[in-house]
């Protein structure tokens, strides 16, 4: 090896030592730019002695520039590094800064109505059976609230539902059931309707308010049984209350069904036992059951009211308090309160 | 309806648990309510013996008494009674018992004399309104025993809610012959023991009826030599475990038997009644006539009285009148068992306010059949209790006897209706337990009479529930019905309860709650927002004069909401309601029309007040993107104009919103005056969209696509510098009408209004971008500069502005 070969090696090694001798001396990306520009920039140490190399012997090019690079690379994969570890401390610097627990830019949360999350509920599991939507006035006469349903003027059964009047013969209406009414006037069987909305009763108290809620259900074909309209609300139960809750039916009597029934499901409370933590449930006062709905065989006299044969059609139909159902669902203990508006309610639910 | 379990077992006997009993009941249709003790509030009352009683030193109106209570020592109780002495047994409440009226018994002193107790009255007790002294018990009674069980009282009373159809149950005898029926007992009926005295009450009394609809049996009874006095122990204690005020002998026997049997009875004092003649026929309009309860009662033709030969003496079925009463001195009497129309009954005791035991009963029915036995033990008690004699015979008339009726039967299409299999047996066993008679010599229909007590029991479809509900409508199997449905119908359009649901959904996607309002408000409440009194739709009997009027407008509701909010002190309310407004309609064939509305209140900061949220008050620009959002980009409609409009009844500033000719809604601020009475400091807004007109426009509106556009937009913004009155609208329209093919949009994208203007000359900068594009090729910029030179030029020639 020519002296003149070893002593451009040597000086290679030393500019690597000079260079790995720098360590730690950048804090900043600025002093790490600068240090690269000492060493590998246009006119830096690496390039100085870089001039060098024209003066050597042919022969010992090729070496020299091997090492020539090697050095270059060794010198950018320690320059690299140290960026890499200031890069690193510098965002781990932000990041203990970032604080993720600052209050989000969240929009006003809106929320339905508890009546309004049962009722669409109630009506889906009953569309998803095949029943459709009917829907009829507010204020009705008085022959599609209670004539036509088999309520003649004079029959003690209208002391069942105290009515508010408009006029003699004009009401609002105390149940959805005059909806039904409707739907067969416009329509032939077979029939499958559900008709949700407001009903209204000469009622204020803890446990009425004189506006309120109601789902009426109504098939009618050849052939409908009570036993279709036990499996109809036993699924309808299910679905609202869960798989597990037990259903009854108990005789009752409206005049617009026949038989007649009230529906009484196992206490959503105490699960049916009628005690929850060694008390009386007050949900169920101790019976174990809590009662939710009305139902029955459509009555002939309907039938006849409306035009279809009693001979040929059989149908089932059931109305359903929506209050009621929200109450047990969502553990509400106060009815007032579904119409008071206290927003602190609203907002409860979603 | 109350039960008594003893009497209950006099006619059937039932020996097993209670709960039982109710439970099964329950499952028959007659749904147990409670099981209650009428005598609770004396349980502690101990029978009492006076060992010593002596005048009281300090005062001779006291007597210091030692009472044996039972226990090991005697007590010593201060009695003011005057009829108090020693060897009596007597009730005695001791020191720590809760009286019926509630007072808690302390130990006391008397006049330096310490008394332990106190010796009661029958009036104390709740057993009569003797005030005459202390209670006298039975010698014979055991020292220390509970008074309830010295006298045997009743225990347990069942509460039972009776259906309107189910009049036979309203009776001890009704529930007896279900109890016999659910647990397969015998029934007993109670022996009749009347001994008659001779004479014929046929020839005492003639009963004359006008219409037989009205009236189809009236039976009379004379009774005489009676002596009106308090009714036996017995029977007093059966009538107060039913809740029922004793009275007085006669009046308790009629009470008596009504609630045994069913049968409402009236006792008259014969001496009363003129010409020895009763005849049942109508009122006239607008007479009077005076009540026993000695109210003055103004009645119609419709209402049915009883008359003597000269004057009305009761209102039958609802009250006895005044003038022919049995009071002290009465010894003679007329027991009257009737039937009358149960509508008639019904309507004369709802319109006058009078619902009685009786009337209960005959407006629901009762068994014509049972009406002479009943009044015969009725006339037996009272003879029994008042020492009087019964006259001979009847006096009766029945223009219209009662018929049985008969109903065929099918009993393969009364298992289809149930959805069961049972064998014919079962059916039979079921009627004929409920007593009727079955002819089931046609085996495909049968032939089955139903008993007089049984008056719903009137068609077919009746005789399918007895077989249910005996079988238990509980152990039907449940299956799933199969839906048919036409094909006609089944392709409904989107239903308004669809529509209205996507709306709801919208408005809680909003951030806003949903608010549900009573449909009725007071008159108050619309004439404080100035609506119009015609239109208006009443409520002939509201529950008050705050819920007498169906809304005519959203708003009343959604301010009263706001105003309970504000109560509570709940400072921000976002709210939307969706609701019928009610407008009197004469067309309509429920003299009402109904209009589905959203109401939208917007009140207090716009967005939450926490960190990062801007402060900031909710204002007009608010509740007009609600309104936009919901029909643009909710319902896809086009984007609707808004015109100011003047003299609104409760908005002010208040917009009319429109899409082409159609108004869709209004909205503002609600007038100043108007929120202070809602107790709102700040501005109150409020929208008001007709839900009718937008889901018309939903439902005729079909989405096209429009295909991207391929090529790039150029924009230019323009600031427009016009007087503050100038409105935005009219910049806007000037840009779009200017003729331009390819402006593509103009979006407003700042205000500035300069401080310190001169009065009269305020100005406000507007600053638009306008984007352009061309369908088939990029633009190049001369070319978009040329067309937005001549959409500035439009506008300084159109308006009033520079820029
Ligand atoms: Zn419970």
């Amino acid at each position: 090896m020519s002296n003149e070969l070893k002593s451009f090696l040597e000086g290679l090694d030393s500019l690597a030592h000079d260079c790995e001798s720098r360590k730690g001396q950048a804090c900043s990306l600025n002093e790490l730019d600068e240090l690269r520009i000492e060493f590998l920039g246009r006119k830096g140490k690496l390039a100085q002695s870089m001039g060098a190399l024209g003066k050597l012997d042919n022969t010992d090019k090729p070496a020299a520039g091997k090492k020539a690079n090697e050095i270059k690379q060794s010198i950018t994969a320690l320059i690299d590094s140290w960026q890499a570890e200031l890069n690193a401390a510098e965002s781990g610097k932000a990041m203990s800064q970032f604080d993720p627990t600052m209050p989000g830019r969240k929009p006003w949360a809106g929320s339905l109505h508890p009546v309004t999350l049962v009722m669409d509920e109630v009506c889906d599991v009953l569309t998803g059976l095949g029943f459709e939507h009917a829907a009829g006035p507010e204020v009705e006469n008085d022959w599609h609230n209670f004539e036509a349903l088999n309520i003649p003027p004079e029959h003690p059964a209208r002391d069942m539902q105290d009515t508010l009047y408009v006029s003699e013969k004009i009401v609002l209406r105390t149940h959805t059931s005059g909806m039904q009414i409707r739907s067969m006037l416009k329509q032939e069987p077979p029939l499958a309707v559900i008709a949700p909305g407001k009903v209204y009763r000469r009622d204020s108290d803890l446990t009425h308010t004189p506006m309120f809620h109601q789902i009426e259900g109504l098939l009618v074909d050849k052939n409908v049984s009570m036993g279709d309209l036990r499996g109809t609300l036993t699924v309808f139960v299910r679905q609202v209350f869960g798989p597990k809750t037990e259903v009854r039916f108990r005789p009752s009597f409206f005049p617009f069904t026949e038989p007649s029934a009230e529906v009484d499901i196992s206490c959503v409370m105490c699960g049916g036992k009628g005690t929850s933590d060694g008390k009386t449930c007050r949900i169920c006062k101790g019976t174990g059951w809590v009662e939710i709905l009305g139902c029955g065989m459509v009555d002939p006299n309907v039938f006849k009211s409306v035009g279809y044969d009693p001979e040929v059609y059989t149908g089932f139909a059931f109305g359903l308090g929506i209050e009621r159902i929200a109450m047990l669902k969502y553990g509400i203990g106060d009815l007032r309160m579904f119409f008071e508006n206290d927003v602190r309610f609203l907002e409860q639910f979603a | 309806m109350l039960v008594s379990l003893n009497w209950l077992r006099e006619f059937v006997p039932y020996e097993g648990d209670i709960q039982v009993l109710g439970d099964k009941l329950t499952m028959l249709g007659l749904e147990l309510e409670g099981i209650e003790d009428p005598f609770e509030n004396v349980q502690d009352i101990v029978v009492g013996h006076v060992v010593e009683c002596e005048s009281h030193p300090e005062a001779e109106k006291l007597s210091v008494c030692t009472v044996d209570v039972g226990d090991a020592e005697t007590v010593t109780i201060v009695c003011g009674a005057p009829n108090v002495a020693k060897g009596q047994n007597v009730p005695v409440a001791k020191v720590g018992t809760v009286m019926p009226e509630g007072m808690k018994i302390k130990k006391a002193k008397l006049r330096g004399i310490k008394s332990f107790g106190m010796i009661c009255s029958e009036s104390e007790l709740g057993f009569s309104d003797d005030h005459d002294g202390i209670w006298v018990l039975d010698p014979a009674f055991k020292v220390g025993d509970k008074l309830v069980d010295a006298l045997n009282l009743e225990r347990t009373v069942f509460d039972f809610d009776i259906t309107p159809n189910r009049a036979d149950c309203l009776s001890i005898l009704g529930f007896a012959r279900e109890t016999a029926l659910a647990f397969d007992l015998p029934l007993t009926m109670p022996k009749l023991n009347l001994i008659e005295s001779g004479g014929n009450a046929a020839d005492d009394l003639k009963i004359l009826i006008d219409d037989p609809e009205l009236c189809p049996l009236y039976n009379g009874r004379i009774l005489r030599g009676v002596e009106t006095k308090k009714a036996p122990d017995w029977m007093r204690f059966k009538l107060m475990a039913l809740g029922q005020r004793p009275i007085s002998n006669i009046v308790d026997c009629t009470n008596y038997i009504m609630f045994e049997l069913g049968q409402p009875l009236h006792a008259f004092d014969l001496d009363l009644i003129e010409d020895a003649t009763i005849r049942v026929a109508p009122a006239t309009d607008g007479m009077k006539f005076t009540t026993l309860d000695a109210v003055e009662r103004t009645l119609t033709a419709n209402d049915l009285l009883i008359w003597d030969g000269k004057k009305p003496v009761a209102l039958a079925g609802v009250m006895g009148g005044i003038n022919s009463e049995m009071h002290a001195g009465s010894t003679n009497v007329l027991l009257e068992a009737a039937v009358f129309r149960p509508g008639t009954i019904r309507k004369t005791a709802r319109r006058l306010s009078l619902p009685s035991d009786a009337s209960y009963r005959f407006e629901r029915g009762v068994d014509q059949v049972m009406n002479r036995f009943a009044m015969d033990r009725a006339a037996q008690l009272m003879a029994e209790t008042s020492g009087g004699t019964v006259v001979s015979g009847v006096s009766s008339n029945e223009p219209k006897p009662w018929q049985d009726r008969a109903h065929g039967y099918r009993h393969d299409r009364c298992m289809s209706l149930l959805g069961l299999d049972l064998e014919p047996d079962f059916a039979k066993k079921v009627f004929e337990g409920e007593g009727c008679t079955v002819d089931d010599s046609d085996p495909a229909n049968w032939t089955v009479s139903s008993p007089s007590y049984r008056l719903d029991l009137e068609r077919e479809v009746d005789l399918y529930e007895e077989v249910g509900r005996v079988f238990g409508l509980d152990q039907i199997p449940a299956v799933l019905p199969k839906v048919s449905k036409s094909l006609n119908t089944s392709v409904a359009a989107e239903t308004q309860y669809g529509f209205i649901k996507g709306i709801k959904a919208w408005g809680a996607g909003a951030g806003l709650n949903e608010a549900i309002n009573y449909s009725f408000v007071g008159d108050d409440d619309l004439d404080r927002l100035n609506l119009p009194a015609e239109g208006r739709v009443h409520i002939a009997n509201p529950l008050s004069a705050d819920q007498n009027v169906l809304r005519t407008d959203i708003a009343p509701g959604l301010l009263n909401t706001l105003k309970n909010n504000l109560a509570q002190g709940n400072n921000h309310v976002r709210i939307f309601e969706v609701a019928n407004k009610f407008i009197a309609d004469a067309e309509s064939e429920t003299e009402t029309s109904e209009h589905s509305r959203l109401g939208i209140l917007l009140f207090g900061p716009r967005h939450a007040t926490e960190w990062p949220w801007a402060a900031g008050e909710a204002d007009f620009l608010d509740i007009k993107g609600h309104v936009e959002h919901l029909v643009e980009n909710q319902l896809k409609l086009a984007a609707p104009d808004f015109a100011l409009t003047e003299d609104h009844a409760y908005l002010e500033p208040c917009v009319e919103v429109k899409i082409g000719d159609d108004i869709i809604g209004i909205m503002g601020k609600v007038k100043e005056d108007i929120a202070d009475f809602y107790h709102a400091k700040k501005d109150v807004w409020l929208a008001d969209l007709d839900l009718d007109v937008l889901r018309a426009m939903t439902t005729a509106h079909a989405i096209k696509f429009a295909p991207l556009p391929i090529f790039p937009p150029s924009r230019r913004d323009v600031t427009v510098i016009g007087p503050a009155t100038l409105q935005a609208q009219a910049i806007r329209d000037a840009i779009q009408n200017a003729g331009i093919k390819i402006l593509e949009s103009v979006e407003l994208v700042a205000e500035f209004v300069p401080e310190n203007q001169e009065e009269g000359k305020e100005e406000r900068n507007l600053s638009f971008r306008l984007t352009y594009r061309h369908a088939t090729k990029t633009l190049k910029d001369k070319q978009v500069d040329k067309e937005h030179k001549k959409v500035l030029a439009a506008l300084e020639q159109n308006l009033p502005i520079r820029f």
